[in-house]
């Protein structure tokens, strides 16, 4: 069974459609990473599954089931969102902050229960945020903001994990430990649908990579077949060096120091730098 | 766990307590001589409607505020208060004083505001929070100035109209007013309640409205009803004691340093300190000048200097 198959999607902001017949099936269990320009629909695609925007046309479905027959809270208990921006207006403490996540099972006037607790105790814990349950959302790094929300969609025990650029605000540790916490939910047998500008985090740890370039799914297939030279040039416009990963294989990508046609930047110490000993003292 | 939360209980039931009491023994009249009974319901009456607008305000402040994510919304902000006290006024200016006509033109004057500003906000069925502050202070700027018209218009009246917008606890009960003061107070605790069964939700939206969807949350619905709930309750309250400023702004703050953010201890906590402030605040107004200021004035000169502290100790 498919963890969402999309078909005959078509979408638009305005009279303009984004996507139009657009068709896509990600299997439960897979590692599916979404690359492509700004604008290309990333988000709108995570949006259209998630719920959060309707579709002109087509269907949506979720293991199996129409989107459209799913109440929200059924959605919420199948399907966790990690949006690119999570501002929180008030100064909550981690711990709420992750029992937001057990909410799709709590009836309107239910207190959490033992197992609500649990779920939260141990999706800090998976992402190794336990020690910070009782700091303030708005009193801890990016890193560490990054990972507790990722516990509030873990609390949902989701079938199913969209994520929104989630390490482009974070060092490279902090990439690398979200990289590796995702492998191993999807180890566990979770799905994992990853929208990164990150070529090549998506490249070395997706089992697929899905190439979309305003609205069009340019290709769908494992990495290296998708992050190839003449794929990035036509979508990104620009001139990649791609190589190989030294351990892995996996394409990686590099650009150029400059692109053809521009002057070539020769060498570093030619750039005259302020505040240099030469140019205090001529 | 709720144990912590205990030595801040007792702080706000005795600030009630105390500020009850102060509001029933002190005032022009004394608390001796013959009228005693006269004024000791007059006083009861002014506690009762000083406890429901206090209550009220910051609840509806404090639900407002986690609707709208944004710290700095109050009961006003939709608003409903001018179209209040553009209805209240229009019933002064046509001369109809007496009785219970400005509360039920205030009343009426809040509704038609509350639909105005719904149909402003809803676009292609769906009402966003930022076209309800949109909608809701274009709104209030059109109504004060055609406030300030009605008021040109019928000079006579203006005193009272003043008095009218600025708040105050000294409405004039009479027969019918009482009924309606009562059917207003059973609306205020239903509604305070209802939006007390919405605490999970808006602490949840207060990390978004998309983010609260995806966990759940029926974000449509629960702005919808924050928002004709707290427009109902405003409405009602407003046209008895005109606009009191700053206790549903100022209010909330307060009891989220003393319990942290959650609603479902800010809102109940609210209702209490929002009482509490508003009866010391009335008993302030009435016994310091004599013949007594509007009650606005004296929320915003102790609210403006606590707002000010407050602002600089979290930027």
């Amino acid at each position: 069974m498919n963890a969402i198959e999309l078909s005959g999607l078509a979408f638009g902001y305005d009279e303009r459609l984004l996507f139009e017949g657009f068709n896509l099936e990600v299997a439960a269990g897979e590692l599916l990473g979404v690359i492509g320009p700004n604008g290309a629909g990333k988000s709108t695609l995570l949006r259209l599954v998630a719920g959060l925007l309707r579709p002109a046309r087509g269907s949506i479905r979720i293991l199996g089931r129409d989107m459209g027959a799913l109440g929200r809270r059924e959605v919420a208990r199948t399907l966790g969102v990690v949006l690119q921006e999570n501002p929180f207006a008030f100064d909550y403490t981690v711990s709420d902050v992750v029992m937001m996540g057990r909410n799709p099972y709590l009836g309107r006037f239910q207190s959490p229960g033992k197992h609500d607790r649990e779920a939260v105790t141990a999706a800090l814990e998976f992402v190794d945020a336990l020690f910070l349950r009782d700091k303030r959302i708005n009193a801890i790094s990016a890193g560490e903001r990054q990972r507790v929300v990722l516990a509030r969609a873990l609390a949902q025990e989701p079938g199913i994990l969209m994520l929104d650029e989630a390490t482009s605000h974070l060092d490279i540790a902090h990439q690398q430990l979200i990289a590796r916490i995702l492998v191993q939910l999807n180890r566990q047998g979770k799905t994992v649908v990853l929208l990164s500008h990150d070529l090549n985090l998506a490249a070395l740890y997706c089992s697929r990579i899905l190439l979309l370039d305003r609205g069009k799914a340019v290709a769908c297939d494992v990495p290296e077949r998708v992050i190839t030279a003449e794929l990035i040039r036509s979508v990104y416009g620009v001139e990649p060096i791609v190589t190989r990963h030294p351990e892995s294989g996996r394409p990686q990508v590099m650009l150029p120091v400059a692109a053809p046609g521009q002057p070539q930047i020769t060498q570093m110490s030619q750039i005259p730098l302020a505040g240099t000993p030469e140019s205090q003292n001529p | 766990m709720q144990r912590r939360f205990l030595p801040g209980w007792v702080v706000l039931i005795l600030l009630l307590v105390a500020a009850s009491a102060l509001s029933v023994a002190v005032g022009p009249g004394g608390f001796t001589g013959a009228k005693l009974s006269a004024v000791m319901d007059l006083r009861l009456l002014r506690l009762a409607l000083g406890i429901i607008a206090g209550g009220v305000l910051a609840v509806v402040g404090a639900s407002l505020q986690g609707l709208l994510q944004n710290p700095l919304a109050d009961p006003f902000t939709m608003g409903v208060a001018s179209g209040a006290a553009l209805g209240a006024s229009l019933t002064l200016v046509l001369g109809r004083t007496a009785g219970a006509f400005a509360p039920v033109g205030g009343f009426a004057g809040a509704l038609v505001t509350m639909l105005v500003v719904y149909a402003l906000a809803r676009v292609r069925g769906r009402v966003t929070v930022t076209g309800l502050v949109l909608a809701g202070v274009i709104m209030s700027f059109l109504f004060s100035s055609l406030v300030m018209l009605a008021m040109i218009l019928g000079r006579r009246t203006l005193g009272e109209a003043v008095y009218m917008m600025m708040g105050h606890l000294g409405a004039v009960f009479t027969g019918t007013t009482v009924w309606l003061f009562g059917a207003v107070a059973v609306l205020s605790v239903v509604g305070c309640a209802w939006l007390f069964s919405m605490s999970r939700s808006l602490d949840i939206m207060s990390s978004g409205e998309e983010a609260a969807e995806t966990l759940g949350v029926d974000t449509q619905r629960v702005t919808k009803t924050v928002f004709v709930i707290s427009s109902v309750l405003v409405g009602a309250v407003v046209s008895f004691t005109g606009a009191i400023s700053f206790v549903g702004l100022v209010v909330p703050h307060l009891v989220r340093m003393l319990f942290g953010p959650e609603h479902r201890r800010v809102l109940p906590g609210s209702f209490v300190a929002g009482a509490g402030i508003l009866l010391l605040s009335d008993v302030l107004a009435r016994n310091v000048v004599p013949g007594g200021l509007p009650l606005s004035i004296v929320t915003a000169l102790v609210g403006v200097p606590f707002f000010i502290y407050l602002l600089r100790s979290r930027l």
